[in-house]
C-alpha cells in the first residue's frame, strides 16, 4: 500500500478533473462535492506517507508500469518521494484543499465554473507530480501542464480586457521558461542517455564539462522564468492581479513552490554543485537582488493585489537566499520561509479576494474603513500582515531570523542588512495597506459592504492559525518538518541509493552534514539583539510613515454613521473625510527616490516583447556567468 | 547529414526567440512561440536517430544482440512535446482573439494597460 500513496494522490486529483468536465454545468452540488473529495483525498493520501517517510526515514519509490531499471539503466518512469518531496507535498496539498474551500462562494457568481474546476485540479495534480518525480521529463511536462493551466485561469474573468492581457503575457514568457527547461532536458539526455534524476545524479557527479554547463544554465534560467526571479518577474503582477483570488493564492502557494523545489532538486541533487563558491554568491546576489526590488517596487503600487504580488516576489528573494547560502541554516532558513511564504501570502490573498468579493474593486484608493464592516478580515489581515513583516511571535520572524543568522554567519552581511531593510520597507508597505483599505473612513458606496460568508471565513482562520502556530512553536516545526527536508536536501546519496541500488551510489558520495533543531535560542526569541533589531525596524517604519509620509487629505462627503461614537474626532470642528489614499501615503518616500521609481515604472513597460526580451538577456548573462566562473 | 539538423534546430531555436522579442503583433509572437518549439522538437528527435537503424517496433523474441534500431526514447519524447506545443498555440490563439475583440488591435505597443 505505502508504494502506492505517490501515484495516489497525484491521479486523485487528475481523475477528479475528468469528472467534473463530465459533469459540466449539470450538478452544481455534485460538483462541488467532488471537487472537495479529490482535494482531501489527496491531502490524506499526502499525509499517510508522512509516517514511512519522516517517521522513520524511508524514502517511497515506485516505477510506473513496473519498469524497474535493468542492470544500473532506468528506462521507465519512476516516481521517487524523499523528504524533501513530502516536506512540499505536504503545505502544497494543505493550500490545495484550502484554496477549493474558499473557491465555493467565492467565484459562485461567475460562469463558466465547470471550467474553473476543471483547471483548479489539472494546475493542483501537475504540481502534486511535479513534486512527486523523479523523472527529468516528467518534470518538463508537469510543468508545462502548470503553466498552460495557470496560464487559463488567469484569463478567467475574460470579460475583463486586462485578464486576457495578462493571460497572453504569461503564456509567451512561461512557454520561453518551459523551452529552455526541455531544451536542457534534451542536451542532457543526448549526453547520458537517461532521464531519471537519481541516475543522472550520479552521471553528474563532478563532471563539469561545457555541455553539462549548458544544461545547468538554461535549467537554472527556465526555473527562474518560473519561480519570477528579478528580471524575469514582469508577468508574475499582472497575472496575480486579474487572476481570482483563490488562483492567485495559488500561484504564489504551490506554482512558485514547484520552480523552488526545481530549483533545489536540480542544483543540489542532480549537479551537487552548491559546494561550488561561484554557485553560492550566483543565487544569493539573485536572491538579494529580487528581495530588493521586489519590495521597493511594492511600495510604489495602489491595487491591493498587485502590491501583494510584488511583496510575493521580494520573499521568494529570501527563499532563494536561504538555499543560496548552503550551510544547514540556510537551508532550514529557506525552506522554514517557504513553508511560511504559502501561509501568510496564501492568507493575504484571501483577504484581497473578501475585500474584492465585498466591494467589488481592490484599489486601494478608493477603499477604507473597512474594519469596521469585516472585522474578521481586518484581524485576519493583520495577522498576515504582521506575520510577512517578520513581527514576533507570527512565523515570519522565525524563518527571516534564521536567514538574518545564516547570511551573518556565512560572511555575507550586507545580504543582512538588505534583508532587514527589505523586511523594514514590507511592513510600511503593510501599514499603507492596513491604513488605506482597513482604517481610517468608511467611503459611502461602501455603507452597507457586509463581512464575508462563513465558508470563505473557515479557510482564512485556518491559515491564520498555522500562521501563529509556526511562529510559537518553532522547535516542532522544524523538528517534525523542515530539519528531515533540510538533511534530505543536503545528503543527496540516499536518493540515489533508493532508487538505483546501494552500489551505483556508494561510487560517489559522502555525507554533508545534518541541519541543527531551531530551538527558541536559534530562532531568536531569547536573544536580546533580536529584541533591539525589531525595535529598530518598527521605529523606522514608523518614521517612514511620520516624516515622509505627509498628510494629503482629500476632501468628499463621509460615510453617513447612524453611530457617531465611531467618526473620527477632530477637536470640536466640524469632521470632514480626511482619509489618506494608498498611493498618497509614501509620496515623500517617492519624491525623494524618484529617479529610481522612473527608471523602475520604465521598466515595468508593459510590453510583452520587453519581458521576452528581458527572459533571454538573463539567459545570456547566466550562460556567461556560469562558463566564466563554474567550475 | 545530422550535423544539418543540429545546424537547423539551433537557426530555428534563434529565429524563434528573436520573433519573439522584436515583432510587434500578436500573431507574429505566436509563430515565434512556434518555431522555438519546432526547433526543440527536432534536435529532440535527432538526438535518438541513429544511421542506418530501423524503426524499433519488436516483439521480444524479435529482439537479439544483432537488431539496430533507433533511441525509440526521444521519439515518445517527442511526440508529447508536439501535443504540448500545439496546446500551447491553440490556448496563445484564443487570448489573440479576445485581445482583438477586446482592444480591438494586434499591436503589442497598444495593449499594455498592465504596467508600473
Amino acid at each position: 500500500m505505502t508504494q502506492h500513496l505517490p501515484i495516489l494522490s497525484i491521479i486523485t486529483l487528475f481523475i477528479g478533473a475528468f469528472i467534473v468536465a463530465l459533469i459540466k454545468e449539470k450538478n452544481e452540488m455534485l460538483r462541488n462535492s467532488i471537487v472537495l473529495i479529490v482535494t482531501f483525498l489527496s491531502f490524506i493520501f499526502t499525509l499517510m506517507m508522512y509516517g514511512p517517510i519522516i517517521g522513520k526515514g524511508e524514502i517511497i519509490t515506485y516505477w510506473m508500469g513496473n519498469w524497474s531499471p535493468i542492470k544500473d539503466w532506468a528506462i521507465g518512469i519512476g516516481l521517487e518521494v524523499d523528504q524533501l518531496s513530502l516536506f512540499f507535498g505536504l503545505f502544497i496539498s494543505l493550500s490545495i484543499v484550502i484554496s477549493a474551500l474558499y473557491s465555493f462562494r467565492y467565484i459562485e457568481k461567475e460562469t463558466g465554473k465547470d471550467k474553473y474546476y476543471v483547471l483548479f485540479l489539472m494546475m493542483s495534480a501537475s504540481v502534486m507530480g511535479f513534486i512527486f518525480t523523479g523523472d527529468l521529463f516528467n518534470m518538463y511536462v508537469m510543468i508545462e501542464i502548470m503553466t498552460f493551466a495557470s496560464v487559463a485561469l488567469t484569463a478567467f474573468r475574460n470579460d475583463r480586457p486586462e485578464a486576457v492581457e495578462a493571460g497572453f503575457k504569461y503564456i509567451a514568457i512561461g512557454s520561453i521558461g518551459s523551452s529552455l527547461i526541455l531544451l536542457a532536458t534534451v542536451i542532457i539526455y543526448a549526453q547520458f542517455h537517461t532521464l531519471n534524476l537519481a541516475q543522472l545524479a550520479g552521471e553528474l557527479y563532478n563532471k563539469y564539462t561545457p555541455i553539462t554547463l549548458f544544461a545547468l544554465a538554461l535549467m537554472i534560467v527556465g526555473y527562474a522564468v518560473k519561480v519570477f526571479a528579478v528580471p524575469t518577474h514582469f508577468v508574475a503582477p499582472d497575472a496575480y492581479m486579474v487572476a481570482p483570488s483563490s488562483i492567485s493564492m495559488l500561484f504564489s502557494g504551490i506554482v512558485n513552490k514547484a520552480a523552488v523545489y526545481g530549483i533545489l532538486r536540480i542544483i543540489y541533487v542532480v549537479y551537487q554543485s552548491m559546494n561550488l563558491p561561484s554557485m553560492q554568491f550566483l543565487l544569493i546576489f539573485w536572491g538579494t537582488v529580487t528581495m530588493f526590488i521586489g519590495v521597493t517596487m511594492a511600495l510604489a503600487q495602489h491595487d491591493f493585489k498587485r502590491l501583494l504580488a510584488f511583496h510575493s516576489i521580494s520573499q521568494i528573494g529570501y527563499v532563494i537566499t536561504g538555499i543560496g547560502l548552503t550551510t544547514a541554516l540556510g537551508i532550514t532558513g529557506g525552506l522554514y520561509h517557504a513553508l511560511n511564504h504559502t501561509l501568510f501570502k496564501g492568507l493575504l490573498f484571501l483577504c484581497a479576494g473578501a475585500v474584492f468579493y465585498a466591494t467589488g474593486t481592490t484599489d486601494l484608493d478608493k477603499l477604507g474603513g473597512l474594519a469596521k464592516r469585516m472585522p474578521q478580515t481586518a484581524l485576519i489581515f493583520l495577522i498576515g500582515a504582521f506575520s510577512i513583516s517578520g513581527i514576533p511571535p507570527f512565523n515570519g520572524f522565525v524563518s527571516k531570523w534564521i536567514i538574518y543568522q545564516a547570511s551573518y554567519e556565512a560572511g555575507y552581511a550586507p545580504v543582512t542588512i538588505i534583508a532587514l531593510i527589505v523586511s523594514v520597507m514590507t511592513l510600511a508597505s503593510f501599514i499603507k495597506v492596513a491604513q488605506s483599505a482597513f482604517f481610517g473612513q468608511l467611503p459611502k458606496e461602501f455603507k452597507n459592504v457586509e463581512e464575508v460568508p462563513l465558508s470563505m471565513r473557515i479557510p482564512m482562520w485556518i491559515m491564520a492559525v498555522l500562521c501563529i502556530i509556526g511562529g510559537i512553536v518553532p522547535s516542532a516545526v522544524t523538528k517534525y518538518l523542515i530539519t528531515p527536508a533540510a538533511n534530505a536536501v543536503m545528503n543527496s546519496a540516499k536518493y540515489v541509493e533508493v532508487m538505483m541500488g546501494k552500489d551505483f551510489a556508494a561510487k560517489f558520495y559522502k555525507n554533508i552534514g545534518t541541519a541543527p533543531i531551531i530551538d527558541y535560542k536559534l530562532a531568536g526569541y531569547w536573544q536580546p539583539i533580536a529584541w533591539l533589531i525589531l525595535f529598530g525596524i518598527l521605529l523606522l517604519a514608523f518614521t517612514m510613515v511620520a516624516v515622509l509620509g505627509g498628510f494629503n487629505p482629500k476632501k468628499f462627503s463621509y460615510a453617513d454613521e447612524e453611530d457617531a461614537k465611531y467618526d473620527v474626532f477632530y477637536s470640536g470642528e466640524s469632521a470632514e473625510f480626511s482619509h489618506v489614499g494608498g498611493s498618497d501615503l509614501f509620496w515623500g518616500l517617492k519624491y525623494q527616490f524618484r529617479h529610481y521609481f522612473d527608471f523602475m515604472h520604465r521598466i515595468h513597460s508593459g510590453l510583452v516583447n520587453d519581458y521576452a526580451l528581458s527572459v533571454v538577456i538573463t539567459a545570456a548573462v547566466i550562460l556567461l556567468y556560469v562558463f566564466t566562473f563554474v567550475r | 547529414m545530422l550535423l544539418l539538423n543540429y545546424i537547423t534546430c539551433i537557426i530555428l531555436i534563434v529565429l524563434g526567440l528573436y520573433t519573439i522579442v522584436t515583432k510587434k503583433n500578436f500573431m507574429k509572437i505566436v509563430i515565434g512561440m512556434g518555431l522555438l518549439d519546432y526547433g526543440i522538437n527536432l534536435l529532440l528527435i535527432s538526438v535518438g536517430f541513429k544511421a542506418g537503424g530501423t524503426a524499433p517496433i519488436f516483439t521480444i523474441n524479435e529482439l537479439d544482440r544483432s537488431s539496430f534500431f533507433v533511441d525509440p526514447v526521444p521519439q515518445a519524447l517527442t511526440l508529447t512535446s508536439i501535443v504540448i506545443g500545439a496546446c500551447v498555440t491553440a490556448l496563445a490563439l484564443a487570448l489573440v482573439i479576445m485581445i482583438n475583440k477586446h482592444y480591438g488591435t494586434l499591436d503589442t505597443d497598444k495593449v499594455r494597460r498592465l504596467k508600473g
